[in-house]
């Protein structure tokens, strides 16, 4: 069960955070957060999968990180996204968009 | 991403791992702070709220390990710090690292330098352009192959055929001739040839030109190539060489040309002459003494060439019936018929190497077992710290690879040493390509099967050390019960070393029994402290039979004279010196039918007292004598077996036989039959003619010495000098190191087949006593209770000795059970033993149980030496 949760996530996890922080500069426990709230509680991103899926994707250049204050005056590291993460997540969003409408088309089909 | 950016994040994944690290442990920290904070706030308790953090995180270690895998280059730095860390784990075990290596570098080093050696003889190709297009044709009988070809033939299948770029002939043998002129005389080896022998194999004279097809086709060609040693040698290696005149046998030749350096083919000749289309020897076609090589014209077929060569056979054999019937040509690939004698005796070693390598490998990896045994709290705690079981699979598998690469590197030394041995069994002379050497070739294997050998020894040991659960244990500390898998791994690969090291003893010691039966050998005559050498005179100086005749027997006199000389005695060929030369030989008025040959017996021609010197007992009938001279009745003194197949049970003295290639003689003695062309194989069917009335003007010299046979070399070439300058006595030799060379290469392949048994025999002692040691170790606790509770030393001992006999009864029965099959191989090698020899079957199992019962015997040992006290409080 595990498992299946994680292989659906693998796909779209990048997505998903790349979605989330489009809307602004978060640290990784903010980002786990808001992407339980949204999903309202659907997806729960374990620290697991999200620390090396945030490393891969600074690697890449699409997100940057910076470290600043929390909210709570803690010191944190901040994520947000590049010029190049803005055009990944256009990219995987049209993406996205294809595969659910061609599932769907297949699925509606009698 | 660009590749740019790829490499820029690897290296800085690499050079700045620390701070990347700290970063991360940083981040880690402060998430987790954050998640304590907001329980606290949602009304956990703080201590509760911790731990609760905690698990919502999972494991600090397991989610920075996940995280390093990610980063770029990640492999590349994993990989580093597994060599790293193997180097450091082989460096804690440095003595089982060393003996591991040790070991394998055996096994390893054998390879190589057997591969060295096949690679030369049987992979490499010839050193001639387009060497897949070489054949070479021997005749056949009724479909069988039976040696060279006759020389009339094949000219026949030369003008015949057109399959053929060019197809050249040679014959099998070479013909010494006398330097004459400018200084001492010399004596030369000449290689004849067909014009066309250089542009079939596709060498052309460094200097000057090749034979002429006008040069053959003219009968008395009286032009040569020489050899580029020859050249350097007599010439100085000075152009003018070329067009100059050489005095051979009296005659002048001019030099036309000089071959390349390292030319060779079939023989090392001084140089080569042409082989005379009209001349006087081998007229007949049922005289056979060429070899014919042919190189096939582009874009035709080997089967289709010999379809060509059946046809023209078949036309032969209609024109000819008397000679030709059932006669044929059989090509083959020119390679393999130069390496066949070698190819057997190669392949046996290689398979022998191999089998002492895997029998290495399972000493290597039962040690690995043993240690993954004493690693496993290491792996437990590893896996618990965030290892995964892939790394740690590849962490085990890169400290194999690392040993056996190391070994392998180490076998390259012992390769080195090797190859010396190795290079002996080479008749290199015949070959004509390079002698073995450590090529990059043999380099690239070596190391591929240093790479294969990590992964045999290396992958069952790491899956099994990296397969426990953590938890248990860790929990259980114990060390006092090994796992009884391993054991039982581990005592199955001492079963199959043992097999393994049975057939091995079998096989060399069948090999054994044959070379000792072999020097035990009785060759039919007296071989102790007999000179040989070679004489020719000069025709030109000694024009008649008779001048000839009585130049021999001047010459027997006086050498019989010479103080510490007992006898002495001529023939055209000594035995093993000079082999073959068989004519048929058949009752007067019982000519054979057509397609048959008659009996073939060596022909040879010696003066009186031959076999008296040579020790030959003469067993009826009387010796060639001086009467039998030319113009009285010829005659031929027979061995025994040509009496047994002519005349069984009749008296044949008297009677009258055909001789081939010779007359009609009549027999007037039998004398015992003798080895006349190998000490290997049965002794040979032999004619002896008389000298006289062959009356040749090439001769062998045999010299019976009273001490050792070396100090009569000067005073006889002293005494030629005086007698007649132009005359040589040349090559002399002792019969003893004619008899060493004969067997060099049999004894060579039998000593290294011995050292790698041995070595085999050796490795499956050790594993033995690996195997025990390590059960005694383990099982100390139990050892001591049991001494405690009243078990004797006695005990003790039997109790392990009998754990390791059953080991080696099961692994000697299975190799019992397959050395029938196994030492088929050898089977050609055998001479006077039967493959179920008994003896040898005794020996071996014997050998080994002796080996093996001293293997078992010092742990066994070691068992009853626990002290009680010691043992109880540890645990």
């Amino acid at each position: 069960m595990k498992t299946s949760r994680t292989d659906l996530l693998r796909g779209t996890l990048d997505m998903l955070i790349l979605k989330t922080l489009s809307q602004g500069p978060l640290h990784g426990l903010g980002l786990s957060r808001q992407i339980g709230q949204v999903t309202e509680g659907a997806f729960q991103v374990k620290p697991g999968s999200l620390f090396p899926a945030l490393h891969r994707m600074e690697q890449r250049g699409w997100i940057e990180g910076t470290w600043g204050e929390s909210e709570n005056k803690r010191r944190a590291k901040y994520y947000q996204l590049t010029a190049a993460g803005r055009r990944q997540l256009g990219q995987e969003h049209q993406n996205w968009t294809q595969v659910v409408l061609t599932i769907a088309k297949v699925m509606e089909a009698t | 991403m660009s590749p740019y950016r790829w490499i820029k994040s690897a290296l800085q994944s690499l050079c700045r791992k620390a701070e990347l690290d700290g970063e991360l442990d940083e981040e880690l920290r402060s998430v987790l702070t954050m998640i304590v904070e907001e329980k606290i706030r949602a009304g956990v308790a703080p201590a509760d709220a911790v731990r609760q953090a905690k698990i919502e995180m999972g494991g600090v270690e397991q989610v920075k390990e996940e995280v390093r895998r990610e980063r770029m280059g990640a492999g590349l730095d994993t990989l580093v710090q597994d060599v790293r860390f193997s180097l450091r784990a082989l460096r804690r075990n440095a003595g089982l690292t060393a003996i591991a290596a040790l070991i394998l570098a055996i096994g390893i080093g054998a390879n190589t330098a057997l591969f060295g050696t096949v690679h030369a003889a049987l992979l490499r190709s010839l050193p001639f352009p387009d060497p897949h297009r070489l054949v070479l044709a021997q005749k056949t009988r009724n479909g069988e192959v039976s040696g060279p070809v006759s020389r009339v033939d094949y000219f026949d299948y030369r003008d015949g055929g057109s399959s053929f770029q060019e197809l050249a002939a040679l014959p099998d043998f070479t013909v010494q001739h006398t330097v004459t002129g400018g200084g001492d005389p010399e004596l030369v080896q000449a290689s004849y040839v067909t014009w066309n022998l250089f542009p079939a194999l596709g060498v052309a004279p460094v200097a000057g030109r090749g034979f002429l097809p006008a040069e053959e086709a003219g009968g008395s060609a009286s032009t040569l190539l020489i050899s580029h040693g020859y050249w350097q040698r007599r010439f100085g290696g000075t152009p003018e060489a070329v067009g100059s005149t050489l005095t051979l046998d009296g005659e002048a030749q001019t030099i036309v040309g000089i071959m390349p350096p390292g030319f060779r083919f079939l023989y090392d000749a001084d140089l080569w002459r042409l082989v005379d289309r009209d001349g006087p020897i081998d007229t007949q076609r049922d005289s056979h003494s060429h070899y014919v090589v042919g190189r096939l014209a582009p874009g035709v077929t080997m089967e289709q060439a010999q379809d060509e060569m059946n046809a023209i056979s078949e036309a032969l054999a209609a024109q000819f019936p008397d000679s030709n019937t059932g006669k044929g040509l059989r090509l083959e690939d020119l390679h393999s018929f130069l390496v066949r004698d070698v190819r057997t005796s190669l392949l046996l070693l290689m398979g022998t190497t191999v089998l002492v390598l895997l029998i290495a490998c399972g000493n290597v990896a039962g040690l690995l077992l043993a240690r993954g045994e004493r690693r496993q709290s290491e792996m437990a705690m590893r896996t618990a710290l965030g290892a995964s079981r892939a790394r740690l699979l590849r962490q085990l598998l890169t400290e194999s690879l690392i040993l056996t690469v190391g070994a392998g590197l180490l076998g390259i030394g012992v390769a080195f040493l090797l190859q010396d041995v190795l290079l002996r069994l080479l008749p290199a002379g015949d070959l004509g390509i390079h002698p073995p050497s450590l090529s990059l070739t043999a380099l690239a294997f070596t190391l591929l099967l240093s790479m294969a050998t990590g992964l045999l020894v290396g992958t069952v040991p790491a899956l099994r050390s990296s397969s426990m659960d953590p938890a248990r244990q860790l929990r259980s500390e114990s060390r006092a019960s090994p796992s009884t898998r391993s054991t039982r791994l581990r005592s199955s690969l001492v079963v199959g070393q043992v097999a393994l090291s049975v057939v091995l003893l079998i096989g060399s010691g069948l090999l054994i029994r044959s070379l000792a039966r072999l020097s035990t050998v009785d060759l039919g005559f007296d071989s102790e402290n007999l000179l040989t050498g070679q004489l020719q005179i000069q025709i030109p100086d000694y024009p008649t039979p008779e001048e000839r005749n009585r130049f021999f027997a001047s010459l027997q006199e006086e050498i019989g004279a010479l103080p510490g000389v007992e006898g002495i005695s001529l023939i055209n060929k000594l035995p093993i010196l000079s082999p073959w030369q068989d004519w048929a030989i058949w009752p007067v008025g019982e000519d054979p039918a057509p397609g048959e040959r008659g009996l073939s017996a060596m022909a040879r021609w010696v003066p009186p007292g031959y076999f008296e010197t040579m020790g030959i007992p003469v067993l009826s009938g009387r010796d060639i004598s001086r009467a039998d001279g030319p113009g009285n009745p010829f005659v031929v003194v027979v061995s025994q077996s040509v009496v047994e197949t002519l005349f069984p049970g009749a008296d044949p003295i008297g009677r009258v036989v055909t001789i081939a290639d010779w007359r009609d003689c009549e027999i007037v003695g039998v004398v015992e039959d003798a080895r006349v062309n190998t000490i290997r194989g049965e002794p040979d069917a032999t004619m002896y003619m008389s000298a006289d009335q062959m009356a040749p003007a090439r001769m062998q010299v045999a010299v019976r010495t009273a001490g050792t046979s070396e100090l009569l070399i000067g005073p006889i070439q002293n005494l030629l000098r005086r007698k007649d300058p132009n005359v040589l006595f040349a090559w002399p030799r002792t019969m003893a190191t004619l008899l060493e060379e004969d067997m060099v290469g049999f004894r060579t392949m039998i000593l290294s087949l011995t050292l790698f048994s041995l070595t085999a025999l050796l490795l499956a002692a050790i594993g033995i006593y690996g195997v025990l040691a390590y059960q005694v170790s383990q099982r100390k606790a139990e050892l001591g209770l049991r001494l405690a509770i009243g078990a004797s030393e006695g005990d003790l001992v039997r109790m392990i000795l009998k754990r390791g006999m059953v080991l080696v009864t099961v692994g000697l029965a299975l190799g019992l059970a397959v050395a029938y099959p196994g030492t088929l191989a050898v089977r050609q090698f055998l001479y006077q033993v039967q493959l179920l020899d008994t003896t040898t079957y005794l020996g071996a199992v014997f050998t080994l149980a002796l080996v093996a019962a001293v293997a078992c015997f010092l742990p066994a040992r070691r068992a009853s030496q626990g002290n009680v006290v010691d043992v109880l409080r540890t645990e």
